[in-house]
Order: structure tokens, then C-alpha cells, then sequence
């Protein structure tokens, strides 16, 4: 009785579900079958934010969302965070502010900044921002950096 | 990889059929879906059949008056960040800013939280406070049932296998906190949380205590030693040790039985205290 | 003091860095292993037929180890799969592949272990609730023991004027990359090719060739990016259940560990108890007694370096006249004890500072003046008799009390302010090869193994390069091969890759700039330079360009290559003192002194840092972005290590909180302002007096806290991490 699937987008392509099993997640169905391998996999069990993803433009936790719920949705991953100028000037923040070691944490970061950025305005304070980024863990940097870019971000984003 | 029978109804009648044709316990039903995966992950037990509430009209939230009317399949993220919610209902805020994360709480919703009725939830001990009640709809219509009548135990609720949470409605703003202790501030799970409201209507206070399996319950005992909307500090300390003294209360991994009770009494007179000096009325 | 910008920036936030659990290959099939389902038992069989039963599946086991590797022999105290007896919970009993990853889970439960449970030692104090002393001559349950002492400690206490004795209990804490375990591994012609995920490509090179019993040579590992280490990426873990899955198969084969499986197979830092005894009479300390019993998990006898490495923090960095060190590395059916950053140091440095803190109070002296007065200086002799060489920890200190005497002044109610010291050596491995090849567009340093992420690799070594020849930081680069081309080196662990590895860089730029001075003829100092868009050599007024020096065959290969190589050197303990096991000396000492003030909730025990001052005695410091990020990432890992890690095991030796959710670790909103001060002038082993930074910075920190938490309310906790709940203990409210 399952319903016959229909599409969503990534990055502005359209991708079709119809070979897409049922219990995929979305996580995988990026990494594997369309080879976006930025969206990283930590934990898969929704406490590390490496696998943040944009859908509809709101950051979400791709190893726990099942690809066919996303249908129709509008998918942005760090793949395409550069496509727009806020995803640009995030990426220029993390790089100057030297806020990435190992990087494995990064594109969850960046993505999930982005969707903050969005969500609460660039005008968001500092405190604000850093309070709605507890889901995305970093072991190498401490934080400190992040949050210099987080800084960085807000006095020159577009 | 073994596949899901997963469906997404477009409408309600079509929803509380597609639940009725899976055998007991084989159906499950996705909201947000955070917890759901866990149970999708596991070989023996993991639900065959899985109904999708997304295309379902259910992601409202409405202010009618007093009343907060929030659809079962709101994210709650989406109620955290209402111009509304933190002015009127400044505990349910709280606990919202509790749940995990922002990516959790973009899809997890009040109704998921309520359908799952773990112990440690953040939400129904303030729920309960507010004495919020959840609207069910099933084949043999709609009832309304207050949250202490729907969650029953650990993991165990009123709703029968053909129903599905609607809505939760909450009647009036109170004045309320949402306190908790935990390993780490942000990204966790409460070892205790309190929730403590008073209630302009009929001038009465709402303690409930969660984090305690098998359930976030109210605590009449305590409730009782509140006599004004303004307590006192003594007032608000004897309140905490009744609590602490007349729930059950065991020992786990994350906290044992006496600090646990140390807690209750400790966060139960903050939250009074913290609400005693607060205006009580024109919310 | 220069920071150079990092050329893998851009990959990592683009998303185009792979990682290992990235890796890919046509035709691969995915590999999972088959865990122990007791934590300690006896094998009776292992049915792989189950799982050979599904469409697409290899198995292998012991049965087919024979077939796989033949005329091997393998080590014969770690074999791939066990035989006779299982001995930790999830110790791999065999490993399948399939063609998806989700039928891989499936065959691997498939598979029937057939075990017969046997008494399980979970706590290192089942097995010695008291201090073992002699009556564990030859006890299965120690996998090793050392001691050793100087004069009659037990005279010395007799007559004291004060003596405190204290029992200290830590946790096991992980390394939690976020970044778990990967390998992609192929068997070809006759080489066990893996990629892998891995802090050293020569070290799991050597393992396998070990494990496996094949011949080195005959085994490639090559790097890819890591998403953190930490002491968890050095051995093999992975690669030879990968690799015999790929020779089963004739298939490339992926294995990835799930973050569960991330914890249960983690090879980490374990329990401890530690009995501290410490006699003082007129402001002085006379005598100490030390005892630690380290929990090992399944160590082998004879392979634990932890005892006789750990012990040493609990004794430096202080003077001490008189003493009797002892410990035992106890086993216990848990995963072996395996490097975690700084392994152990930062527990035993929480162990010391607080009981000195507590030994000082106990006399009636100031704590600070107390343990300032017994810091080892450059000249003293550690207590096992190796000369202290150039040493910063009593200026770290010094600035330490002054900022920890700021900040109390200004301190609010419930706020204290703890100091706490902690030292370190720059590691050695077994040395480092470096290898350098000069072209007309620049130097490039050829690498085995990994920039990790601290920038010990892209910016130290790289920066070594740069200084060493005269050339531009931005026209050196660094480049990987795997290990049948690149020069040997131990790898990235033990503060040891700007400082050892830097070192061979050294070594080789001044091989090549000799080489290029006979090219050039004349004589002075040889340096690189730019001009034109190009490289230039120069000696005094003579410019030539490299293109001119290289001679047709060095063009074509891309350059002029130079090698250099280096071990560090330790220096030598007093083996008289030694009556049992293997005491290490340092090649290097380096110090640090952490402030911490926090803010302490009196009713709940939660306790808050506030605000947070390193102060790190580097030697030079090589790159400063480098320096100062590896010092905030060390100083939160540790605030971790202080307040909220914990892996909590049961009684039969389960893992209670394999995951993210129970396993905490510091989110972005416990992070207080971090104060970074290096202490340059006093040289270490590393190019240019450089000293390790890897590890420095966890160690003082869950001291400092714990001092913190003292200072503000009185209450001394002397157990690790400082829950909410041991600090509510220790104020007794409970």
C-alpha cells in the first residue's frame, strides 16, 4: 500500500524517489545514491548536528528524517551552501577565523548557521546564535574559533 | 534492505484508516519522527507499517482568546519562536528551549512528545501544569482527555490504536517556569525538572515534578502548602521538602535516589520563589 | 610568531574532503563484525552458515584464517579471532561483508556465537578492594606491575609533622571523534592495500603486517583526511578484518563503525584508584607514598607502557626527597586501555594537585606558596633521577597566581578561582623521516601521514620548512602518499609531529641546502628565495634559479629530493631506584599552569567555569593560530574530562551509555572566555626549542576546576568527573 513516490530537490536538481526504499534515510540517500558526501555521518543517532541539512531552508537532522518525508521539499546542503551569498559569507567567516581543525564537524556547522541566519535575521545577536548551536558538536576547537565566526558573520553578512 | 510500508495520508478519515489495517502493534505513526527512528532502527519490534501525518492539516497554532490551541504536528520550534509564547506562557518556552536541539525541535512536535510519553519529557511536566488537555480523533469521533488522563505510565498513554492526537489545548497564560537539572545545559536530558504554575482563574498553583519514571506527575502535597498567589520563602521551602518527601523516587544510572530528592526539593522552592514576585494577573 | 592560512579550508568547506567513512570503490561490499555477546567466555563454536545464507554474504572467521593467510602465523597473543576464550564484550568473533550496509548488520547478527559465560570482572576494586601489596605475586588479574623508591618512606612518616592520606577514584573517558572509525580495504596482486582514517599509516601498516602475519612490505595504508584522533586513530582497529573480508571476497570492502559500535570497541582511558600519601614537616614536603591501580581492561601482560608511564605525573612535576611509587595495571574484561590525548595525565594531574591543595590546608599552609616552593626547576633531578632540562613551569605559575589573584578579587558570591600545573614531554615514537623535493615553483614536504586537524602537519611541519630554507610559508606545501612511497614516520600522536617530524625537516633542508651549495659553488650560508615567479637559491651576492641547478633526470621526477631523519632523544632514569617494571624518562619538559573560576550552584552542586587562562611553556611557539587553537580545543576537552564525561560499565562488563545522548561531551554554550599566554625561552626537543602542544592543554584542567570548586565553597571531591551529584556529596547536602 505504499504510495507511489514523487521528487524532491537538491541543490536545485530535481531527485526522483521512486528507487528510494521506504526507510532511507535521508542522510544516506545524499551520501549514497547522489554522492554528496559533505553532509557527514557522526552519530546517526541525532546528538552531534554533523549531518544538518537544509530542507525548505530550515536546518534539520538528516539521519533522522526518512528521505520520502522530505518529498517535495527543497533540499540545500554544503554542497550548495555557496550557491548564495549568506552560505558564501558563513564559509569566508569559518575560514577566517580559522573556526575548523579536522573539518568533520564543519559542513553541519555551516549549514546549520546558515538556516539560523535565516531564521532569526542577521541582526540575531551573538548570545542568541551561539545559544541555538548547543545541537552541533566540535571536538577539536573548543568553540572558541566558532564562535569568532559567528562574530565575524554578523558584522559583515549581506 | 528490508522496506517500510510507509503512507501518507492526505486526510484524517484517510489516516485513521490506514491505521486500522496493520495488525496491533506493527503500526506506527510519524510526526516529527526523532524518536520513531529508533524504533525503525531495530530488527525484532520495529513497526511494519508507518503513517505519515504530514500532509495532514495539523501544524496550526492558534490564540483564541486565552486559549492556546496547538496542532499535533507542529514543530516545535515553530511554537518556541511564536511572538506570542514566551510572554504568555514563559514555562512552556522553557521547556521547549529544553528539547534538544534547534535541528531536533525543527521537526519534533508537542503531539510526537505527548503520542511517546517518555519519562524524562520535557514537555509534559509543564503540560501538566497548565492543565492542558490533548484532543483525540478516531473512528468513533473526537474526545478530550486533560494530559494527566492521557499519560499513563512509562511509554504508555490513553490514545487507543485507531486514534491520533489532534491537538493540544492550553486554557489560560499563568505565569510558569520550567527548571532542570542535568549532566550538561544544552543538548540533554533532564535528571529532574520542575514545572510550576499559578493559575489567575481559580488562584490555585501547579507543581508537577518530571524526569522520575514512570511519569511526570502533579504534587497535591505541595500544591497544598501554597496558599496565596505570593508565597514566602518559607512557604516556598516546605512546598519543596513535601514534594521531595512524598514522591517515589528510584535510583539509575543518571542520578540516585537521595539527590534526586535533594533536587525536587531544591527546584521546586526556586520555581515558587521565582514566580512569587510576579505579577499574577493581564497576561 | 606567524600563522599561515590552511590550504585544506577550503575542502573541508566546500564538503569535498574525504574522510574515511567517505571512502568508496566500485563493486565494494560493506563489512561488519561479529561481536562477543559476554563480556568473558569460553568459545565453543562459531556458525557462520546463517549468515552465508543471505544473497551476497562472506564470513570469516578463525576456521578461515588458515585458508586466507596461509603458512602465517600471526601474533599469537592477539589473534585476529579468538579460539578458546572471549574476554571483552563486542571483541570481534568473526566479520562479514555484504553488498549493502544494512544486510552487513543483518548477516553479522545472524551469525551464531555459541559461548559459555564465565565470571566477569568488571571493577578493578573486585578484584583489589584493598592495596593488592604482595599477595598478587603472579596474579592472572595484573598485566603489569612496577615500583620504585628512594629512601625508607615509611621511617619518614613516623616522625613528620603532618601526614594526609587520600584515596582518588577517575572515570574511563573516551576520545569521541565525531569522525568514527573507516577503512576501505583491497587485496591486489599480492598487497593488503587499505585506506584508512588514521593518525599512523606506518603504524597500521606495521599491525597488520603483525596481525596478519604477512610481510611488511607487502601491506599499503594510505591516509585520508581524519575527522579527529585524539589517541583513538593510532593502531589498527579496523584494517584487518577489512582486508581478510577483501581477500575472502576478492572484493573491496568498506567497514564503518556505527557510533555505538565507535564506543564499545574504543580503546581508551579506564578507572582508576590512586592512594596518595604525603608527609610534611616545617613547610616541606619529606616524604610521599604513591599507589595507583589503573584498570587495563584486556592488556596484555607485558604490552602496558600506561603504569610505568602514568606514574610519573603523579610524582612530577614536585620535588621529593623521599619516596615509594607503586602500581598496577589491573585487568578487567573491558576493551584494553589505549592512548587517550595526554593518556591519563590529566586524571593523575587532578589526583596530585588536589591532594597537595588538600595535603597544604591540612598543614596550615598556603596552598599556592606551598606547591610554588616545590616545583621542579631546570638543574633539579626528577625522583627518578633524570636532570630537569629547560623548564617554564614555575614562570606559568607564577603568571598563573597573579591572574588567579585578579580574579579572585573581582570574584562574586559562590565563585572561586583553582591554579593547577600539569607537565608533559615532547613524544618520540620511533622517529621521523622527512623527505623534501625542491621545484622552480616550490618546496613540497612528501608525507605519510595526515594532517589531522591541529595543524601540526600543514602549518607546523610545513612552517619548519619554510623557516629552515628561507622560502615563503606560502610556497611550501605539503603532499600525501601512502606508505610504499613515502618516508617513514611514527605519526601524529604524542605532541610529537611539529616537534620530532620538524625536526627531520630540519634535518633534510639542511641536506638539500648543502646540496644546492655544491651546486652553486662558493661559500655562506645557502637560502631559497623568490624572484620572478620563481624559486631562487642564494649565497651571498650569487642568485641561480632552481631550474637551472636541477639536472634533466631531477626535472623529470619534479624536483631535487633531500631526506633528513631524527629520533628524539630521552634523557636517562636512575634504574637503581627502579625494583619492578619500566619507568620512561622525557625527552623534553614541558610545563603548563591553568587558572579556572567557577561558579559553583551551592543547593544543586552544578558547577560552572566561568572564565579560563592557559599559560603553556612551548619553547617557541612555530605557528600561533596553530598554538593558540590547539590550546582552547584541549582546554574544553578537558573541561569534559572535569565535569560531564563518563563511560559507565555494569557488572558483567557492559558498556550503560554507548552514544552521544548519554556520554557527554561540551557543547558550544559551556565555553567560557578563554585567556591563552605562551612562555617562550625555554627550549625544548622540537626545531627551534619547540616543544609538543598537542596534549599539553588537557592536563591541568579538571584540577584546576576541582581547585575552582574548593575554593568557592569548601568542598573537596576526589573523584572524577565532578558531577553535580559528587559535588553535592562533598558539600553534604545530600
Amino acid at each position: 500500500m505504499t504510495e507511489a513516490p514523487g521528487s524532491l530537490r537538491v541543490n536545485g536538481r530535481t531527485v526522483p524517489l521512486e528507487n528510494v526504499p521506504t526507510s532511507e534515510r535521508l542522510l544516506d540517500t545524499l551520501r549514497w545514491r547522489l554522492g554528496l558526501k559533505g553532509t557527514k555521518e557522526g552519530c546517526r543517532s541525532g546528538d552531534c548536528g554533523a549531518c544538518t541539512v537544509l530542507v525548505d531552508g530550515v536546518s534539520m537532522l538528516s539521519c533522522l528524517t526518512l528521505t520520502h518525508e522530505a518529498e517535495g521539499s527543497s533540499l540545500t546542503t554544503i554542497e550548495g551552501i555557496s550557491d548564495d551569498p549568506l552560505g558564501r559569507a558563513v564559509q569566508a567567516a569559518f575560514e577566517r577565523a580559522g573556526a575548523l581543525q579536522c573539518g568533520y564537524c564543519t559542513p553541519g556547522f555551516v549549514v546549520a548557521l546558515v538556516g539560523l541566519l535565516r531564521e532569526r535575521g542577521t541582526s540575531a545577536s551573538v548570545e542568541e546564535l551561539l545559544s541555538d548551536l548547543g545541537g552541533n558538536l566540535c571536538r577539536c576547537t573548543g568553540y572558541v574559533a566558532i564562535a569568532r565566526a559567528v562574530e565575524l558573520v554578523r558584522t559583515e553578512a549581506p | 534492505m528490508a522496506s517500510l510500508d510507509l503512507v501518507a495520508p492526505a486526510s484524517v478519515d484517510a489516516a485513521i484508516a490506514a491505521l486500522r489495517t496493520g495488525a496491533p502493534g506493527e503500526v506506527a505513526v510519524l510526526a516529527g519522527g526523532t524518536d520513531l527512528m529508533f524504533d525503525i532502527d531495530r530488527g525484532r519490534g520495529a513497526p511494519k507499517r508507518v503513517v505519515s501525518l504530514r500532509r495532514l492539516p495539523w501544524r496550526t497554532l492558534d490564540w483564541n482568546g486565552p486559549t492556546l490551541t496547538v496542532g499535533s504536528t507542529l514543530p516545535l520550534r515553530a511554537l518556541e519562536r511564536d511572538p506570542e509564547l514566551e510572554r504568555r506562557h514563559p514555562g512552556l518556552f522553557q521547556a521547549i528551549r529544553a528539547v534538544g536541539s534547534v535541528q531536533l525541535r525543527h521537526r519534533a512536535t508537542l503531539g510526537g512528545n505527548l503520542g511517546r510519553a517518555a519519562p524524562a519529557s520535557d514537555l509534559i511536566p509543564v503540560l501538566l501544569s497548565l492543565d492542558a488537555e490533548v484532543d483525540l480523533v478516531g473512528p468513533r469521533g473526537s474526545r478530550s482527555l486533560p494530559v494527566d488522563r492521557f499519560v499513563l505510565g512509562s511509554r504508555r498513554t490513553a490514545l487507543a490504536e485507531d486514534e491520533l492526537i489532534r491537538s493540544v489545548r492550553i486554557p489560560e497564560p499563568r505565569p510558569s517556569v520550567y527548571l532542570w537539572q542535568r549532566v550538561r545545559p544544552a543538548n540533554d536530558i533532564s535528571q529532574i525538572a520542575v514545572a510550576a504554575a499559578y493559575s489567575p482563574s481559580d488562584g490555585r498553583w501547579r507543581l508537577s515534578v518530571g524526569g522520575i519514571p514512570p511519569r511526570a506527575v502533579r504534587v497535591p502535597e505541595a500544591e497544598a502548602v501554597l496558599v496565596s498567589p505570593s508565597p514566602t520563602d518559607s512557604e516556598a521551602r516546605a512546598a519543596g521538602e513535601r514534594a521531595a518527601r512524598h514522591l517515589a523516587i528510584v535510583t539509575d544510572r543518571r542520578a540516585s535516589e537521595e539527590y534526586r530528592r535533594h533536587l525536587v526539593g531544591t527546584l521546586l522552592e526556586r520555581a515558587v520563589r521565582s514566580l512569587a514576585t510576579e505579577p499574577k494577573v493581564g497576561r | 610568531m606567524t600563522s599561515s592560512p590552511r590550504p585544506d579550508a577550503r575542502p573541508k568547506l566546500e564538503g569535498t574532503a574525504v574522510y574515511g567513512v567517505d571512502l568508496e570503490a566500485p563493486g565494494m561490499l560493506w563489512g561488519a563484525l561479529v561481536p562477543s555477546p559476554v563480556a568473558h567466555g569460553r568459545l565453543r563454536s562459531v556458525d557462520l552458515a546463517p549468515a552465508r545464507a543471505l544473497e551476497g554474504v562472506v564470513a570469516v572467521g578463525a576456521a578461515e584464517l588458515a585458508h586466507l593467510l596461509p603458512g602465517s602465523t600471526g601474533d599469537p597473543d592477539r589473534p585476529v579471532f579468538p579460539t578458546s576464550t572471549l574476554v571483552y564484550r563486542s571483541q570481534p568473533v568473526a566479520a562479514v561483508a555484504a553488498p549493502t550496509r544494512e544486510l552487513a548488520r543483518q548477516a553479522a547478527h545472524a551469525v551464531r556465537v555459541d559461548v559459555e559465560p564465565l565470571p566477569v570482572v568488571s571493577d578493578l576494586e573486585e578484584v583489589f578492594p584493598e592495596w593488592p601489596g604482595s599477595s598478587s605475586e603472579g596474579s592472572p588479574h595484573v598485566a603489569a606491575h612496577v615500583r620504585a623508591r628512594e629512601g625508607d618512606v615509611e621511617a619518614v612518616f613516623r616522625t613528620a609533622g603532618t601526614v594526609v592520606r587520600e584515596i582518588y577514584r577517575t572515570s574511563s573517558v573516551h576520545q569521541v571523534a565525531v569522525e568514527p572509525h573507516a577503512c576501505l580495504a583491497e587485496v591486489t596482486e599480492g598487497r593488503w592495500r587499505v585506506r584508512t582514517s588514521t593518525q599512523t599509516p606506518f603504524g597500521v601498516r606495521d599491525d597488520v603486517a603483525t596481525l596478519l602475519g604477512v610481510p611488511e612490505e607487502s601491506v599499503v595504508v594510505e591516509g585520508t583526511w581524519v575527522g579527529g584522533g585524539f589517541g583513538g586513530k593510532g593502531a589498527a582497529l579496523l584494517e584487518p578484518y577489512a582486508l581478510l573480508l577483501a581477500k575472502a571476497s576478492g572484493r573491496p570492502v568498506k567497514l564503518s563503525l556505527g557510533y555505538r559500535e565507535e564506543f564499545l570497541l574504543g580503546r581508551t582511558t579506564l578507572p582508576s584508584v590512586v592512594r596518595m600519601e604525603t608527609a610534611v614537616t616545617g613547610g616541606r614536603i619529606v616524604g610521599r607514598r604513591v599507589r595507583l591501580l589503573l584498570d587495563v581492561g584486556t592488556s596484555l601482560p607485558g604490552r602496558d607502557f600506561a603504569t610505568g608511564f602514568s606514574i610519573g605525573f603523579l610524582l612530577g612535576p614536585y620535588r621529593t626527597p623521599v619516596f615509594e611509587v607503586e602500581g598496577y595495571a589491573v585487568r578487567t574484561n573491558k576493551p584494553p586501555f589505549g592512548p587517550h590525548r595526554a593518556p591519563f595525565a590529566p586524571q593523575c594531574a587532578f589526583v596530585l594537585e588536589s591532594h597537595l591543595d588538600h595535603v597544604a590546608r591540612e598543614a596550615g599552609l598556603d596552598p599556592l606558596a606551598f606547591r610554588a616552593a616545590h616545583l621542579w626547576k631546570e638543574g633539579d633531578t626528577t625522583p627518578l633521577g633524570q636532570r630537569v632540562g629547560p623548564f617554564g613551569l614555575s614562570s606559568a605559575f607564577e603568571k598563573a597566581r597573579a591572574t588567579a589573584a585578579r580574579w579572585r578579587a573581582e570574584a562574586g558570591p559562590d565563585t572561586g578561582v583553582g591554579v593547577a600545573v600539569g607537565f608533559w614531554s615532547t613524544g618520540t615514537g620511533a622517529g621521523g623521516e622527512a623527505r623534501l623535493r625542491l621545484s622552480p615553483t616550490g618546496l613540497a614536504v612528501v608525507q605519510g601521514e595526515r594532517e589531522i586537524g591541529s595543524g601540526s602537519v600543514l602549518a607546523g611541519v610545513a612552517s619548519v620548512a619554510a623557516r629552515a630554507t628561507g622560502l615563503p610559508r606560502e610556497w611550501v606545501e605539503v603532499t600525501y602518499e601512502d606508505t610504499s612511497r613515502a618516508p617513514f614516520d611514527s605519526g601524529v600522536f604524542g605532541s610529537r609531529t611539529t616537534g620530532v617530524l620538524g625536526r627531520a625537516v630540519e634535518e633534510a633542508a639542511r641536506s638539500l641546502l648543502e646540496e644546492l651549495g655544491h651546486r652553486l659553488g662558493g661559500s655562506g650560508p645557502v637560502r631559497l628565495a623568490v624572484e620572478s615567479g620563481e624559486v631562487v637559491v642564494e649565497r651571498g651576492s650569487v642568485r641561480r634559479s632552481v631550474r637551472e641547478l636541477l639536472s634533466d633526470a631531477e626535472r623529470t621526477a619534479g624536483g631535487l629530493v633531500a631526506n633528513g631523519r631524527h629520533y628524539g632523544k630521552s634523557g636517562t632514569i636512575d634504574e637503581r631506584k627502579v625494583e619492578a617494571g619500566t619507568f620512561y624518562p622525557y625527552t623534553d619538559f614541558t610545563g603548563a599552569a591553568h587558572v579556572a573560576e567557577v561558579r559553583v550552584d551551592r543547593a544543586t552542586g552544578t558547577v560552572r567555569v566561568t572564565r579560563f587562562g592557559a599559560f603553556h611553556d612551548v619553547g617557541a611557539v612555530i605557528d600561533a593560530a596553530t598554538a593558540v587553537a590547539q590550546v582552547e580545543g584541549g582546554v574544553v576537552m578537558g573541561l569534559g574530562t572535569a565535569l560531564t564525561e563518563e563511560a559507565l560499565w555494569s557488572d558483567d562488563g557492559r558498556l550503560l551509555n554507548p552514544s552521544l545522548l548519554d556520554y557527554r561531551i561540551p557543547t558550544i554554550g559551556e565555553v567560557p572566555p578563554i585567556e591563552v599566554t605562551f612562555l617562550e625561552g625555554f627550549p625544548g626537543a622540537g626545531p627551534f626549542g619547540a616543544k609538543g602542544l598537542g596534549e599539553p592543554p588537557m592536563i591541568p584542567v579538571a584540577a584546576a576546576v576541582a581547585l575552582g570548586v574548593r575554593d568557592a565553597t569548601g568542598a573537596h571531591v576526589t573523584e572524577l568527573p565532578l558531577s553535580s551529584e559528587r559535588v553535592a556529596r562533598a558539600l553534604k547536602l545530600l
